[in-house]
């Protein structure tokens, strides 16, 4: 091996270094990619020829409703004599034959001839409901009108602050999450998709609730990420641990609500 | 063209890319653009020309009949069995539990190996269930066989190899050995629960797949080799399980995340439900959108669609919403008859899931409220 001259009047050469491989791979993916851009091309171009003799929305509009005339559905309310079947399936479902005809609170009506008791409905309103009107097609004697399934609500204040199935609030409706008790919450802690319940949303508003924790803010899961949680009051403030990579994450939103599982010692959090 | 002798400079390479991506968008604009002159009416104008009535609904024409209780977290996903009343529903509680939907009993309550999970199904003859979730793996169970000794029944068999989570499974109807998963990895597979071995992967890089998360899927029922998947990527796609490569058909128009997919009972239109609040009905012939279904809310806040299910004979459509509304669409005129989250007994959080039994006379509801409910018809038939 020759050694490199002492002499000062040669340059000093830079070590030898070999050159880097080409870029093969990423040349094949290009290619790759180029090739399935080409065979798009050809079905499109075979797609344009074919669709100009499909037929109209009309045509396929025609089908579908032929199709649903057809066919007999036992979930449609009918006024003729079929379908004894699926009426006396409810009966079976719904319970015992009516012993007490009261009208009052009561609400009944027949099924081919017999009488059955309705359940009451439940009534959640801070004071107890007036009776509910009901109808009974099999004893005309009886003269009353539809019954009404929700609660006939006797809050005190008008019925605007009365929300739906729950404690009559004293607080105006717009602070009243709809299907929980009344909350204190005011409107930007109860996240706009989380309507039921008030909670501390301890990630900030751009990580947390609709449309926010998009892609750009999800977890991979499970293994390199950690859902533990400090335990948690009623209300959510827990966050979890995971590193964020786009874009392969379900559908999650990094604050989680934790619930404590029968199955499991910890408290286990699930963001779906 | 080769793939493995790349002969084209990158500059090159760069040039044909872009010439055929230009190419590519001006088809897809004429296909468009032809396809809308197709489109003369929708199923709502063609009923409504036809004189159609509207479907309504009496005060107890449909009702809560049975609340099943048990699970200790969110009803994610639920499945009827072909026959004899039973229903599996997948928990956030980490169980699956099948019950009898008639007496509420609980027959099965199976703790999973993985809790987080996203999907269940029945098998065609009941003797088996399948679920999956964040594990990217299929889990099945057979419920005929003995459990451990901690009381557990075992998985009789994993489907590992999707590289996301699943989101969906199916099995293939008639077929106890072969199911369809859709997958948090873009694609989705059909498998041979057998082998375990995937028979086909639908998607991928290098296929004409979804390019995002595959959420739901629905196997035709009146033909089992055509299935039809929505994603995250706004579209819905629909495959022949004879041709891997490329999607039969994609099917633009949702402004959001697909999340549910349901075939027409007639096996040759599905509908849709997204992120963007609509559902949506496909003609799967001709690629046709024949009616959306939206129904506009007093502050603009239309919430998104999670689950969708089509009565038996396609005239109701059911939709499930995060607010919790159900709505009962009359699919004819576009119309909702009726909201199951205004009932009584009605649910107190989000429909997640929704399914209708195999003979069409209940519909089971489940939330993230913990509970499933069956709901039926409870009208009168007065005596002509």
């Amino acid at each position: 091996m020759a050694t490199a001259a002492s002499s000062s009047s040669l340059p000093s050469l830079p070590p030898p270094s070999p050159k880097s491989p080409p870029d093969l791979y990423g040349k094949r993916r290009d290619t790759a990619r180029l090739h399935m851009l080409d065979r798009e091309i050809t079905f499109l171009e075979v797609e344009l020829k074919n669709v100009e003799a499909l037929q109209p929305a009309s045509a396929c509009c025609k089908e579908v409703a032929d199709f649903v005339v057809a066919n007999s559905d036992p979930l449609l309310p009918s006024r003729s004599k079929k379908n004894h079947r699926s009426c006396r399936f409810w009966k079976w479902l719904c319970g015992l034959p009516c012993l007490n005809l009261s009208w009052i609170c009561c609400c009944c009506f027949c099924c081919e001839g017999f009488p059955v008791h309705l359940k009451l409905p439940s009534c959640h309103c801070c004071r107890p409901c007036s009776c509910c009107s009901c109808s009974c097609n099999c004893l005309p004697s009886i003269n009353c009108s539809l019954p009404k399934w929700l609660c006939c609500c006797l809050c005190p204040t008008s019925s605007s602050n009365c929300c739906k199935g729950s404690n009559c609030c004293s607080f105006s409706k717009s602070s009243c999450c709809k299907w929980s008790s009344c909350c204190s919450c005011s409107r930007s802690k109860c996240c706009k998709w989380r309507r039921r319940s008030c909670f501390s949303c301890s990630c900030p508003e751009s990580k947390c609730c609709q449309g926010s924790c998009g892609f750009g803010n999800c977890c991979i899961l499970p293994s390199s990420c950690s859902f533990q949680c400090p335990s948690c009051p009623s209300c959510c403030s827990c966050k979890c641990s995971c590193t964020c990579s786009c874009p392969s994450c379900p559908k999650v939103h990094p604050c989680c609500c934790c619930t404590k599982s029968f199955w499991r010692s910890a408290f286990c959090c699930f963001c779906c | 063209m080769s793939l493995s002798q790349p002969k084209m400079s990158v500059a090159e390479l760069k040039e044909r890319h872009l010439a055929a991506t230009d190419t590519l968008n001006n088809l897809k604009q004429r296909l468009n653009h032809t396809r809308r002159s197709l489109l003369d009416t929708d199923l709502a104008g063609y009923a409504r020309s036809q004189g159609k009535s509207p479907v309504t609904f009496g005060p107890t024409d449909l009702v809560c009949c049975r609340t099943l209780q048990g699970h200790t977290g969110k009803v994610y996903s639920l499945d009827w069995t072909s026959e004899r009343n039973r229903i599996v529903s997948a928990s956030q509680d980490g169980r699956l539990i099948v019950w009898n939907a008639l007496t509420r009993q609980k027959i099965h309550a199976i703790k999973l190996p993985c809790a987080w999970v996203m999907t269940t199904a029945f098998s065609p003859t009941g003797q088996s269930v399948a679920c999956g979730g964040l594990d990217s793996v299929c889990s099945i169970f057979n419920l005929n066989s003995a459990t451990d000794k901690d009381g557990n029944l075992p998985v009789s068999r994993m489907l590992s190899g999707h590289k996301g989570y699943i989101s969906s499974c199916q099995y293939v109807p008639d077929e106890d050995t072969h199911l369809i998963t859709g997958s948090g990895d873009q694609t989705c597979v059909l498998w041979d629960i057998t082998t375990g071995l995937k028979t086909s992967v639908f998607g991928g890089e290098f296929q004409s797949g979804h390019t995002a998360d595959v959420l739901s899927i629905s196997i035709n029922g009146s033909n089992s080799r055509i299935f039809a998947s929505g994603s995250c990527d706004a579209t819905a796609r629909l495959w022949d399980t004879r041709v891997a490569s490329r999607a039969v058909r994609t099917f633009h128009g949702h402004e959001g995340d697909v999340n549910s997919v349901k075939f027409f009972p007639d096996g040759n239109r599905f509908g849709t439900g997204s992120d963007d609040g609509t559902c949506r009905l496909f003609d799967i012939r001709t690629g046709h959108q024949l009616q959306v279904y939206c129904q506009k809310h007093s502050d603009n806040d239309i919430p998104p669609v999670t689950s969708i299910a089509f009565s038996i004979s396609g005239r109701l459509l059911f939709a499930g919403y995060t607010n919790g509304d159900c709505y009962v669409w009359d699919t004819l005129l576009a119309k909702v008859v009726l909201n199951l989250g205004s009932l009584q007994d009605s649910h107190e959080g989000r429909i997640s899931c929704l399914g209708l039994a195999a003979d069409g006379s209940a519909l089971c509801t489940g939330s993230w409220d913990t509970n499933l409910k069956i709901w039926a018809f409870g009208g009168h038939r007065r005596m002509v």
